[in-house]
């Protein structure tokens, strides 16, 4: 399982909300250790749901989903169902749009949330890791500063740096940069594109050309629940194939 | 004149600094004004009660004696306010929770009891659950009576508990419902459990919301606190309306009472605020 360098492993993925809004239709993606893949798609397209799929914050309805060797079939009914999920949470970091810090906890200690709740660290443990990633993320100073005092884009730092306190085996962000302020985006692009350099392996749903063009190995372009193509984003970008990527790509760049 | 000149520095125009004058003075006005308006209403109320000839001295001897029934309504508040916390969060989670049975329960819970008059439930406590026990005896449960036959203050304590548990339970369950679902993703996303999830990430979010309006409970609570007066525990009000009609002076023992009771809830009232401005650490700065 491990030689094939699988990540990310999804087959015929389906999400279906409510009776008849088929947003997933049968996706398939391979996602290879250390890859940073990029989902382009207009609104609506279903990009947000599949990220979210990935981590079971939404429950498929069909296919099968496999993180870092651990598969989970939708609407199976084994009794570890519930501790596979976890497992997966566990090997998976992910940013929102809307940041989600915990609100009444202060910087130092959102990032050390997870170490302790979830896999027991006592805080002393904890604490020398979430300082060197709050430096990582060029936050030392706001350690101990409440996330409403924060601005969107040293949440969303200091969101990012939350994640990785887990030690993830692979990073999702959703919309990352969507809310934030146009002179903010760099700052949080600056650390997806540094994650990215150490080898992360990322999926990332975002606009933001300069991650899409220059940080992804790859681009895939979405409608309709389901890939129109896939590749480099030097070939994606310059020469689509297909006339609805044409169509999307003219519509951004 | 110092202001004058800081602002000028400011690059306020000096015509702006009339126009701040007056909105500064409107509100340092309305503030004085309101003070004097309650104390003019304080005043008249006072007034008036001495224009009836209330007897003073009267009130003065037995302050003393009511007062000292001030320990059965602190401590049937406290107890029954604790006990109704533990039973409102428990409904709440109940409310919430997707066990039919568990949500049943909570939901039948509040239901019934916000249904029913305090009062009977105060008299089911004290004088129906004997009669229960006496019932079950006689099918088979040897001994259950005596369990079931509660002491005044008891009985009282828990007909309070679980009256409020019953209101605040849907107080404590909006206060949870009020936190946005990107919090309860995050700490999913985080690999949290839902028990986890629910302790660390939204019930102390809620907790924050949820305070308000249960320091308004217990505020009435106190009050309610009287209704034990029924079944004989000689509590404030139940002192002051003995004393009262053994003497044809209920004017005043009731006006005393009446003012032990607001003495208190403006005491409380003052901690409620106290703890929402500690409790509102976190938020601050973010209108500004």
């Amino acid at each position: 399982m491990s030689d094939d360098k699988g990540m990310i492993k999804i087959r015929n993925l389906h999400k279906v909300f409510g009776r008849d809004l088929h947003v997933l239709a049968g996706i398939d993606l391979d996602v290879h250790t250390g890859e940073v893949v990029t989902i382009l798609g207009p609104s609506g397209s279903g990009k947000s749901t599949l990220l979210r799929c990935i981590n079971f914050l939404e429950e498929p309805t069909a296919g099968t989903i496999e993180v870092d060797g651990v598969a989970i079939k939708a609407g199976e009914k084994s009794s570890d169902h519930a501790a596979k999920i976890l497992d997966i949470r566990k090997k998976t970091g992910m940013c929102f749009q809307a940041f989600n810090l915990f609100p009444h906890m202060t910087a130092i200690a959102n990032v050390i949330e997870g170490p302790v709740t979830v896999l027991g660290q006592s805080k002393k443990e904890a604490i020398p890791y979430a300082e060197e990633l709050l430096e990582w993320v060029g936050l030392s100073d706001k350690r101990d500063e409440y996330p409403a005092r924060l601005s969107g884009g040293q949440q969303q730092r200091v969101a990012i740096a939350r994640s990785l306190a887990m030690k993830p085996k692979i990073m999702l962000f959703d919309e990352p940069t969507s809310a934030l302020d146009p002179e903010l985006v760099g700052e949080v692009v600056d650390v997806m594109e540094r994650l990215a350099e150490e080898g992360m392996t990322i999926i990332a749903v975002t606009h933001e050309m300069h991650f899409a063009r220059d940080v992804s190995t790859r681009v895939f372009i979405m409608d309709g629940g389901n890939w129109i193509e896939n590749g480099p984003p030097g070939e994606i970008f310059t020469n689509p194939k297909e006339k609805r990527s044409q169509q999307f790509l003219a519509h951004i760049l | 004149m110092d202001q004058l000149n800081s602002v000028a520095e400011r690059g306020i125009p000096s015509e702006a600094l009339e126009v701040m004058k007056r909105i500064d003075a409107r509100r340092r006005n309305f503030s004085i004004n309101l003070k004097i308006s309650l104390a003019v209403m304080v005043g008249l109320l006072i007034g008036s009660l001495v224009v009836l000839g209330l007897d003073f001295k009267f009130m003065g001897k037995w302050l003393g004696f009511i007062l000292t029934g001030l320990g059965f309504t602190l401590l049937v508040s406290v107890c029954a306010i604790s006990l109704a916390c533990i039973f409102s969060v428990l409904g709440a989670l109940g409310r919430l929770s997707r066990n039919p049975i568990l949500n049943g329960m909570a939901t039948l819970y509040v239901s019934l009891i916000r249904g029913t008059p305090l009062l009977v439930q105060v008299y089911m406590w004290y004088l129906a659950l004997p009669q229960i026990g006496g019932a079950l005896q006689n099918l088979g449960f040897t001994g259950i009576q005596k369990y079931l036959t509660l002491p005044a203050i008891p009985a009282g304590i828990m007909a309070l508990a679980v009256c409020y548990g019953a209101y605040m339970t849907e107080t404590v369950r909006a206060g949870i419902q009020s936190i946005k679902i990107g919090q309860n993703e995050a700490a999913k996303a985080l690999g949290m459990t839902d028990g986890q999830a629910m302790r660390r990430v939204i019930f102390p979010q809620a907790l924050r919301v949820i305070i308000p309006p249960v320091s308004n409970e217990f505020i009435a609570m106190v009050k309610d606190s009287s209704l034990v007066s029924l079944m004989g525990v000689w509590e404030l009000s139940f002192r002051a309306i003995k004393i009262g009609r053994r003497y044809f002076q209920s004017l005043e023992m009731l006006v005393l009472v009446a003012m032990i009771y607001w003495v208190m809830c403006i005491i409380l009232q003052t901690i409620q605020e106290r703890i929402e401005k500690h409790m509102a650490r976190g938020e601050r700065g973010e209108h500004g």
